[in-house]
C-alpha cells in the first residue's frame, strides 16, 4: 500500500503530432479507493500503462511512497493488475494460481509455504471461492475467472497499488454488481489502495472515494463523487457524468438581465447548467417573477423510468428557445402540451470552467410537482 | 446439456464417396501388402501360403534390427533438436513488424525445396573436395569426411534434418506463441515470474496443442526418411546410415523379394502407428495440453456455461 504522486507526468508517443497525455498532476492517497473516468481515448489506458510500468513517461515522475518509480520495470513497482478479460495461469489450480505471486516472489519477502496457504485461504475465503482452489480455471465460468483474477491481484499483502483496468467489462450484466462490491468490500477490508479505469460513470462513482474525469488527455476534474456530480469543474465532467447529462443553456444577458443577476451570477459567466433533477415542470399559464429561472417550452417526449407513490417518473424532455432541455420528475405533461421549465439550483460557468452554484428562490405553494425532487435530494 | 437433435440415418449415404476414395487410396492397397506378407512368391502362377513365417524372419533379421535402431536414434536425435530448437527459434522472432514476414519467409524456404535437392545440397555442401562446409571445416583441421566416416555421415545427416524441417517446427511454435495475449505477459511480469515461470506457464499451455502436431509430424516424417540420405550417402559408409526405408526398398524393388518386403512394410507402418498412438496418449492426459487442444471448443461453449453459473449464483 503506498501513497502514490503522479508529478506533471506527461507522454507522447514517438513522432505523434500530439501527446497522448498533457503533463498532470495527481495524488492518490494510501488505502484510497480511486477511479479514472473517461470515454475512451481520453488518455486512461495510456496513464494506466503509465502506472504499470508498460510505458516510460515522456515528461514528469511517478513516485510511490516519495520514491521516484517512472523508469522502473513494473515487477519493481510491486504493483498488481486485473485485466478486462480474467487472466489466469491455464495449467495451474486455481490455488497455485492465488500463490503464485507470492512464491514467485519468495526470495524478497521471505514466505514460508504455511504463510502463502493461509493467505490463500484467507483470499478465497474473501471472495467465498474455497469451493473452487482445487479446480483448473478451464472448468470455471467467467465470472468466476474474473474472481480469481482479483484475489491473485490482492494476494500479496504489501502489494502498493491494484490497478483494475475495466475489470467488469467481460462478466455479465446481472453479476457486475455482484463482482463490484466484492471489490469495494475487499478494498476497505484490505486498506489497498486501487486504481479503477473505466469509462462506466456508475461503477466509478460507486466504487471510488475519488474520481478523476478525463478527456483528451487531461483531468479535468479530481474531486469525490457527490462534488463531480454537484459541481463539476469543466462543463465536460457535467456534461459527461449523469444519465442524461447537464442541460447547458448558454447565458444571454442582453436578454434577461434580471433573471441571471437576480441570482447572483457573475458577469464574466457565459453558461449555466443544470442537472434535470435541479428543474421541474409548470403549468404555461403560471406568471413567474422576472427573477425566477425559467423558460417556456413544448414537452417533446417523454421516457418513463419507473414510478413513484403509484404516479409515472422519470425524463420529460421540452424544447424551448434555448435548446432541448431535460426534466427528471412526475411525468405529468403529454407530448405536445406548453409548459415552463423552473429551475431550483444550477451551476454557471466562464471559458467551460465552473465558477459558482446558484439556488433561485422561484418556489411557489402551487407548484406542478412538489414531490419531483424530494427523492434526489 | 441434452440437445434434441433429430437424427436421420439417410446422413450416412453422404459417407459414401469418402469410404469409397479411402478405400481404394488406403485400405484396398494396404490390403493387398498384407495378403502378399502371407505368400512366398515365386513368379506369378507360383505361390505359397507361408502363414506368418516373414513376419518372424524380419523380426529376427539382424540387418532389420540394426536398421531398426539406426531409425529410432535418428528420430530421437532430429526431435530433441529441432523441437527445443524451433521454440527457441520461434520466441526469438518478433511478433509484429516488418522484420516478422520477411523472417517468417526466410524460414519457410528450406520448407520448398524438394526432398532430393535438399540432398543434392548437403551431398555437395558437405563434400570434403568442393564442399563449403567439408572444405572449410578440413581447413580448420578436422579431418572431415562423410563418405568414409560413419559418424561424419551421421552428423551430416543429423544437420541436414536440422536444417530442413526446424523451420517447420518453428512456424508452428510461433503460431502458438502469437495465441498468447499480451495481458498474459504483463500479469506474470507484475507477478514477478521468472524468464523460466513466463515459458512453463503462459506460453507452454498455449504451446501444448501446436507442439504435440510438431512432434507427431516430425515422427512420423523422420521415421519414414528416404529420399534425403538415399541421395546424400546412399545408405553408407557401409550400412551405417541404412534407414528402415531404404532397406525395404533394396528388398522390394532390388532384390524383388515381395513376401519379405511385404511384411517388412506391415511392421513398419504398426510401428510408426505404435509410436504416434503412444506419444499422442502419453501426453494427452496431461492437462495442459489437453486445454489448449480443447481451447476452441471450450470458447464456444463458454458462454452458454457462464448462462448456467449465473442462475446458479442467482
Amino acid at each position: 500500500m503506498a501513497n502514490i504522486i503522479l508529478d506533471e507526468l506527461g507522454f507522447a508517443y514517438p513522432g505523434a503530432p500530439e501527446p497522448t497525455l498533457l503533463p498532470l498532476s495527481v495524488e492518490i492517497k494510501d488505502s484510497e479507493a480511486f477511479a479514472l473516468l473517461g470515454a475512451s481515448g481520453a488518455g486512461k489506458t495510456t496513464l494506466l500503462n503509465l502506472l504499470s510500468g508498460l510505458l516510460v513517461p515522456t515528461t514528469g515522475r511517478i513516485l510511490f511512497d516519495g520514491v521516484d518509480v517512472s523508469t522502473r520495470s513494473g515487477s519493481q513497482r510491486n504493483l498488481a493488475q486485473v485485466f478486462q478479460f480474467p487472466v489466469l495461469y491455464e495449467s495451474l489450480t486455481i490455488a497455485d494460481n492465488l500463490a503464485f505471486p507470492l512464491r514467485a516472489r519468495k526470495a524478497v519477502n521471505g514466505f514460508s509455504a504455511a504463510d502463502i496457504q493461509s493467505r490463500v485461504a484467507k483470499i478465497a475465503g474473501e471472495l467465498g471461492i474455497e469451493n473452487l482452489l482445487k479446480r483448473k480455471p478451464k472448468t470455471l465460468s467467467l465470472f468466476q475467472k474474473q474472481l480469481v483474477a482479483i484475489g491473485r491481484a490482492l494476494m500479496r499483502p504489501d502489494v502498493s497499488v491494484v490497478l483494475l483496468d475495466e475489470p467488469l467489462t467481460a462478466v455479465e450484466p446481472r453479476t457486475k454488481w455482484v463482482l463490484r462490491q466484492s471489490l469495494k468490500r475487499l478494498q476497505q477490508e484490505l486498506g489497498v489502495t486501487m486504481i479503477y479505469v473505466t469509462h462506466d460513470q456508475t461503477e466509478a462513482l460507486t466504487f471510488a472515494d475519488r474520481v478523476a474525469v478525463m478527456a483528451d488527455g487531461k483531468i479535468l476534474h479530481t474531486a469525490s463523487p457527490q462534488e463531480v456530480y454537484e459541481r463539476p469543474a469543466h462543463e465536460f465532467v457535467g456534461y459527461f457524468i449523469g444519465s442524461p447529462g447537464m442541460n447547458f443553456v448558454a447565458i444571454d444577458v442582453a436578454a434577461s438581465t434580471q433573471m441571471y443577476t437576480g441570482n447572483g451570477v457573475h458577469e464574466s459567466a457565459q453558461r449555466l447548467g443544470f442537472r434535470p433533477e435541479w428543474a421541474r415542470l409548470e403549468n404555461a399559464s403560471r406568471q413567474h417573477t422576472s427573477s425566477a429561472v425559467h423558460w417556456p417550452g413544448r414537452v417533446t417526449h417523454c421516457q418513463i423510468l419507473g414510478t413513484q407513490g403509484g404516479a409515472p417518473v422519470g425524463i420529460t424532455a421540452v424544447l424551448c428557445d434555448v435548446g432541448e432541455l431535460k426534466v427528471r420528475g412526475p411525468i405529468n405533461a403529454a407530448a405536445g402540451s406548453d409548459v415552463v421549465v423552473v429551475v431550483d439550483r444550477f451551476v454557471s460557468f466562464c471559458d467551460e470552467q465552473y465558477l459558482a452554484t446558484h439556488y433561485t428562490h422561484s418556489s411557489s405553494p402551487d407548484d406542478l410537482d412538489d414531490s419531483a425532487n424530494a427523492g434526489e435530494e | 446439456m441434452a440437445l434434441n437433435k433429430p437424427y436421420n440415418n439417410r446422413a450416412w449415404l453422404g459417407v459414401l464417396p469418402v469410404l469409397l476414395i479411402v478405400s481404394f487410396s488406403a485400405v484396398i492397397p494396404l490390403m493387398t501388402v498384407v495378403n502378399y506378407s502371407v505368400q512366398d512368391i515365386l513368379d506369378f502362377n507360383s505361390r505359397f501360403y507361408v502363414g506368418l513365417d516373414w513376419y518372424r524372419e524380419t523380426l529376427q533379421d539382424p540387418r532389420f534390427i540394426e536398421a531398426f535402431g539406426r531409425q529410432v536414434l535418428f528420430s530421437l536425435s532430429v526431435l530433441a533438436i529441432e523441437i527445443p530448437l524451433g521454440i527457441l527459434v520461434a520466441r526469438g522472432l518478433p511478433k509484429s513488424g516488418a522484420w516478422t514476414s520477411f523472417l517468417l519467409i526466410l524460414l519457410a524456404v528450406p520448407l520448398l525445396i524438394p526432398w532430393n535437392v535438399v540432398g543434392t545440397i548437403w551431398q555437395i555442401y558437405a563434400r570434403s573436395d568442393i564442399g563449403l562446409l567439408g572444405v572449410g571445416l578440413n581447413e580448420l583441421g578436422l579431418a572431415f569426411n562423410y563418405t568414409s566416416n560413419p559418424t561424419h555421415a551421421w552428423l551430416t545427416l543429423i544437420a541436414m534434418d536440422v536444417w530442413h524441417w526446424t523451420s517447420l517446427v518453428a512456424l508452428l511454435a510461433f503460431a502458438g506463441l502469437t495465441s498468447v495475449p499480451p495481458a498474459y505477459y504483463q500479469a506474470a511480469e507484475l507477478d514477478g515470474a521468472s524468464k523460466w515461470q513466463v515459458f512453463r506457464y503462459v506460453e507452454m499451455p498455449r504451446l501444448g496443442g501446436v507442439l504435440v502436431i510438431a512432434v507427431l509430424l516430425r515422427l512420423m516424417d523422420s521415421f519414414m526418411i528416404y529420399t534425403e540420405p538415399f541421395v546424400l550417402t546412399g545408405g553408407g559408409p557401409g550400412n551405417a546410415t541404412t534407414f528402415l526405408s531404404q532397406y525395404l526398398a533394396t528388398m522390394a524393388v532390388g532384390q524383388f523379394d515381395l513376401g519379405p518386403a511385404a511384411a517388412f512394410s506391415v511392421i513398419y507402418f504398426l510401428f510408426i502407428l505404435l509410436f504416434c498412438w503412444i506419444f499422442y496418449n502419453s501426453v494427452m492426459v496431461d492437462d495442459a495440453v489437453d486445454d489448449a487442444v480443447d481451447d476452441a471448443v471450450e470458447d464456444a461453449v463458454e458462454y452458454v456455461a457462464d448462462d448456467n453459473e449465473v442462475q446458479h449464483h442467482d
